[in-house]
């Protein structure tokens, strides 16, 4: 038995297979771009290619991202906000807040014991605190959004970055920079700006160990680092953090093809 | 040996930036009987608290304080000073505080005094109604109920009744500190480079952390030593600010409005100090003489009604009573009072062909270059321009 | 229910169009025919007082949720912010300055020009600044009336007396405009209607306490409180509550309700989204959500809690005949905005437990900082500390632009998707 799941977020979608014993036996990646429907059938075709499975094979697929109902093959559809409860609890069963930091906005997100969302607060009206302040960030300094992590690791007197919008930060930078402030320096400003917003976000819905990192934004190992300093307290990252979202929907599958096949045999 | 203006002024800088009000710890010094009541903008009736024996602290914001707990009970749209405000409390900042006093001057801080009482629910918390119907026979009955439930509240917590006389001597002591204050004004308005309001507003400021009558000395120290003072009278433009300051700017805020080539001669700063446009009069019951003072003799400023005469007429009266060049308007992000009265104020200057300028501004901001550009703008096309 | 299958049916909603249209078309020719105009608040709005006059009545935030719901709120908000007010001011002010700026032509019809500009400052300080304006633009006298905030939770000796000392201060300006002496007789006479049009309004509200509600105490109540928040001293406003009454009691009567199948019943804290009412509702209808309760109904009026304890809702305000100026006053003082944090809070809990609710959602308006702040504390509360699936959701109750429906979709469905979940439903 397989079941999928299918996360088409404004960057990438991602696909994850699962078999019977939630084994994850396929993963696909790919950019979203402009056709969020070729997005979606590509990334599963990557997943069901790795695990060189056929589509027929996989009984039930979610869909969730912000692209969810644009998964013409899926079956239901589930918020990211429920999939990566469920995908960071698989991930990390011990952890009860989720940080998500995406390239256009931010959740924390309280999960039960079980699973299961319990609260939730998202950032989701402005770029502030999201991948998009690092990529304006990293724009202003010239630099790939691969390396500012590292970079922002090498300061030994961050400065502080007032402004909290996007479209203003720039400009501080630029001040900064005209000032002769090392460019480490700035971007660990900014890195420590984003932590703290983050930490006030998970704040609001009262942050509780374990916290699990997930999002893109959250390769970014200077990301972690600032938040872990701020917080006083570890994070759970992992290099599947990508896919939390598509094992969680796949989980949601999971969830629904065993409570049909437990009716079905009460009959 | 009389004291330089430096170095009067260097002791109220270091009042004035002290972040862990050190000022409050030194006045109640080992006395765990003395109480610190904190005052949040624009005005609140300190006379009261200082007749209770308290020390009435000003609540100026939290400045530039990083947020880390207020954003989960205070929401983004809203100014900053309520945000660094709840923030430092949350922080235990303002722990050396018994109490805190909210006057009715908007929403957001009518909001922020309930969200006060259920944050800190050891401490003393007041709101004080102020009448908003001051054409009303019965608004001065209405404002002394109101200061008798502040009275009430504060001898409960000390133990100790407050007397008329009591009374009556703190509003003496303030009227004597309002018109020290009022001096320095008119002495700023009169001769702007003998002083600047960066200094000014330093000196004032400093009041609010330290009992009335020290203010008062440092003041009469103050405007002795600037007969003393030796300073060049630059070629500036002469403006009037503004601002509605229940927020308070940044002081490089100030010094970049005068760097960029501006005498300030009249502002809206430090309301609380300079409350009533004359002396109270004592007559009988002096709450009533207090609450009279409030109801007819309040200086005009956004957070209060006064359609007896609106704000654009006396902003233009004063302009060209003072002789001034230009207006700038900064009014803090988010302010309802002042952003609304904004447009009735600036369609009023249009009218009477007065320039002004306009930007807004957070207690936190760090960044001026902006501001700079906008104001030696300003500056050139009325110097240059006019 | 889009066909007539049942004799009150759409009675609610389409009788209370009928009537503001009527209204709307009588304040059109107010001026022509010299009859005096009063505006004014619906939070402490004393219209009983000003009925004796004879005024037309004009509620200029009603106009403004009337621009917002026709979409045309935009457009005015755009004219206003064009003259120098800040895009993060009040949208209903700015939509009635950009309304004066049309001539004060709107999709009602025309707007009278006010005689009496009569400001009600019952918990909104905006209010002042925004009949400031008013009476800068139309030169128009303005009366303050001032009413006290509740921040002890009670009703006290020295709010009543400064408030009925205004009210006697204000008599004299209203007879001089309208030309008409004040009679307590007719006072008496408006008050009685008032008091009757209370009761059948808190009989139709507390429906919503059966399972299922035959009511839905946001969506549906806030086009059903209009009449007593416009027309409170009037018969027809009566007559309305009766049919209405008759609507709600046909619905328990067959069962039915404004969502097909209830599915989970919430209290509903803060304005509804008036640019996109509609596509709001429908992002809940889908999940079978009903709102049981609501605070923002409570705006021109409470009377069907008490201030303090446990006071069966018949035994709560009314406007009293028999003290014409105290029950003015206190009604004044008794809408929602005027209400301290606590009283808010309190209201909110009843509703939960009282209407047997699953949840709270709170709709954060950006431009009300009256309503607003405050809210996330409130938030902090209800799911920390009562554990209460508390659902947070941010637009604008005016201004078309601070609408995200894939966001709040996105919010709302993940609400509803765990509290499903939690039920294994």
């Amino acid at each position: 038995m397989l079941v999928a799941g299918v996360d088409v977020g404004s960057t990438a979608t991602k696909a994850i297979i699962l078999d019977e014993n939630r084994k994850i036996v396929g993963r696909g990646l790919t950019n979203t771009g402009a056709n969020v429907v070729k997005a979606a059938e590509r990334a599963f075709k990557n997943a069901l290619e790795e695990g060189k499975f056929e589509e027929w094979e996989v009984t039930f697929i979610v869909g969730t991202g912000y692209g969810r109902y644009k998964v013409p093959f899926g079956n239901t559809q589930v918020t990211e906000i429920g999939c990566h409860s469920r995908g960071a609890h698989f991930l990390f069963p011990n952890t009860r807040t989720i940080l998500d930091i995406g390239g256009q906005d931010t959740k924390a997100i309280k999960v039960g014991a079980d699973g299961d969302v319990k609260d939730f607060c998202m950032n989701d009206k402005c770029a502030a605190g999201t991948g998009r302040f690092l990529e304006a960030a990293a724009g202003v300094l010239g630099l790939e959004l691969g390396e500012i992590g590292d970079v922002s690791q090498m300061s030994e007197s961050p400065i502080r970055i007032t402004n909290v919008c996007t479209v203003f930060v720039e400009a501080e930078i630029m001040s900064h920079l005209s000032k002769g402030r090392k460019v480490e320096d700035i971007l660990r400003g900014v890195h420590n700006a984003i932590a703290g917003r983050s930490i006030a976000l998970m704040r609001r819905i009262s942050l509780e160990d374990e916290i699990t990192f997930t999002g893109g934004v959250s390769r970014n190992k200077g990301m972690v680092k600032a938040i872990e300093e701020k917080l006083g307290m570890k994070l759970n990252v992992c290099s599947d953090s990508q896919f939390i979202g598509a094992i969680g929907a796949a989980l949601f599958a999971f969830e629904k093809v065993e409570h049909e096949n437990n009716t079905h045999s009460r009959h | 040996m009389a004291k330089r203006f430096e170095e009067i002024l260097d002791g109220c800088k270091q009042i004035v930036q002290d972040t862990n009000l050190s000022s409050v710890s030194d006045w109640k010094g080992a006395r765990k009987s003395k109480k610190a009541i904190g005052c949040f903008p624009v005005y609140t009736p300190e006379e009261v608290i200082h007749a209770a024996g308290m020390l009435p602290v000003g609540l100026l914001g939290g400045g530039a304080i990083e947020i880390d707990y207020a954003d989960s009970r205070i929401q983004s749209f809203v100014c900053s000073i309520a945000r660094s405000t709840l923030e430092l409390g949350l922080k235990g900042r303002l722990n050396i505080l018994d109490g805190v006093v909210f006057p009715s001057i908007c929403d957001v801080a009518r909001n922020l005094a309930g969200i006060w009482r259920r944050n800190f629910p050891t401490m003393f918390v007041e709101y004080v109604h102020f009448p908003q119907n001051i054409t009303s026979a019965h608004a001065v009955e209405y404002l002394v109920s109101e200061l008798l439930k502040l009275k009430t509240g504060l001898e409960r917590m000390s133990g100790k009744k407050i007397s008329n006389d009591d009374i009556a001597n703190s509003i003496k002591i303030y009227n004597e500190n309002r018109a020290l204050v009022s001096k320095l004004y008119q002495l700023r308005t009169k001769k702007p480079w003998a002083i600047s309001t960066s200094e000014l507003y330093t000196i004032i400021r400093t009041g609010r952390f330290i009992p009335k009558e020290k203010h008062s000395i440092i003041l009469q120290s103050v405007l002795d030593a600037i007969e003393k003072r030796e300073r060049k009278q630059r070629d500036s433009l002469r403006v009037i600010i503004e601002g509605s300051f229940c927020e308070q700017p940044p002081i490089e805020l100030l010094e970049t409005i005068e760097e960029a080539g501006c005498y300030i001669i009249d502002d809206d700063l430090s309301l609380s100090s300079r409350w009533y446009e004359e002396p109270i009069q004592l007559n009988g019951n002096p709450l009533e003489s207090l609450a009279y003072a409030y109801v007819h003799n309040a200086i005009k400023s956004s957070v209060r009604h006064n359609h007896t005469k609106p704000r654009d007429i006396v902003l233009v009266e004063k302009f060209r009573e003072l002789k001034a060049d230009g207006v700038i308007f900064c009014s803090a992000k988010f302010c309802d009072p002042a952003l609304f009265d904004f447009v009735l104020m600036k369609n009023t200057l249009e009218r009477e062909g007065i320039p002004y300028i306009s930007f807004e501004f957070e207690e936190k901001m760090s960044a001026f270059d902006n501001v700079r550009t906008q104001i030696e703008t300003f500056v050139e096309s009325i110097m240059f321009f006019a | 229910m889009t066909e007539t299958i049942y004799k009150y049916q759409d009675v609610g909603r389409n009788y209370q169009k009928d009537l503001l249209g009527k209204w709307y078309k009588d304040l059109s020719t107010a001026n022509e025919k010299k009859e005096p105009v009063a505006y004014l608040f619906i939070s402490g709005n004393i219209s009983e007082l000003l009925e004796v006059f004879g005024f037309h009545l004009v509620y200029p935030e009603v106009n403004a949720l009337q621009c917002g719901v026709r979409k045309v709120a935009g457009d005015f908000i755009l004219k206003a912010e064009d003259t120098g007010y800040s895009p993060d001011v009040c949208g209903y002010v700015k939509n009635d300055i950009g309304l004066i700026i049309n001539n004060n032509v709107g999709p009602f019809g025309k707007m009278p020009k006010p005689d009496l500009l009569l400001c009600t400052y019952s918990g909104c300080n905006t209010y002042i600044k925004w009949f400031e304006a008013l009476a800068k633009f139309y030169d128009a006298p303005l009366f303050m009336l001032d009413v006290p905030y509740m921040w002890n939770g009670n009703i006290d000796a020295d709010s009543i007396r400064y408030l009925t000392r205004q009210f006697s201060e204000l008599i004299p300006l209203c007879e001089k405009i309208s030309g008409k002496k004040f009679s307590m007789e007719r006072l008496q006479e408006i008050l009685g209607l008032s008091r009757k049009a209370e009761d059948l309004w808190v009989e139709i509200l507390e429906s919503s306490k059966r399972i299922p509600s035959p009511f839905d105490a946001f969506f549906e109540a806030v086009f059903f409180m209009a009449p007593i928040y416009v027309m409170r001293g009037k018969k027809e406003c009566v007559d309305y509550y009766k049919m209405a009454l008759e609507e709600i009691k046909e619905r328990i009567a067959h069962q039915i309700g404004p969502v097909p199948k209830e599915r989970f019943r919430v209290v509903m804290e803060g304005p509804p989204p008036w640019p996109h009412f509609r596509n709001f509702w429908e992002l809940f209808k889908k999940w079978g959500v009903c709102c049981v309760g609501s605070t923002y109904s409570k705006v021109g009026g409470i009377w069907d809690l008490p201030l303090q304890g446990d006071v069966p809702s018949d035994k709560c305000f009314r406007h009293d005949p028999e003290r014409p100026f105290e029950t003015i006053a206190e009604y004044a003082l008794n809408c929602y905005t005027n209400w301290s944090w606590d009283m808010r809070v309190r209201m909110m809990e009843k509703y939960l437990k009282d209407y047997l609710a699953d949840g709270l959602v709170i709709h954060s308006v950006k431009s009300c900082r009256a309503f607003s702040v405050g809210q996330a504390d409130v938030r902090e509360y209800f799911s920390k500390k009562l554990n209460m699936p508390t659902l947070f959701i941010e637009s604008d109750l005016a201004d078309p632009r601070y609408f995200s429906e894939a966001q709040l979709k996105n919010r709302i469905d993940a609400f509803f998707e765990s509290l499903a979940h939690k039920r294994g439903a």
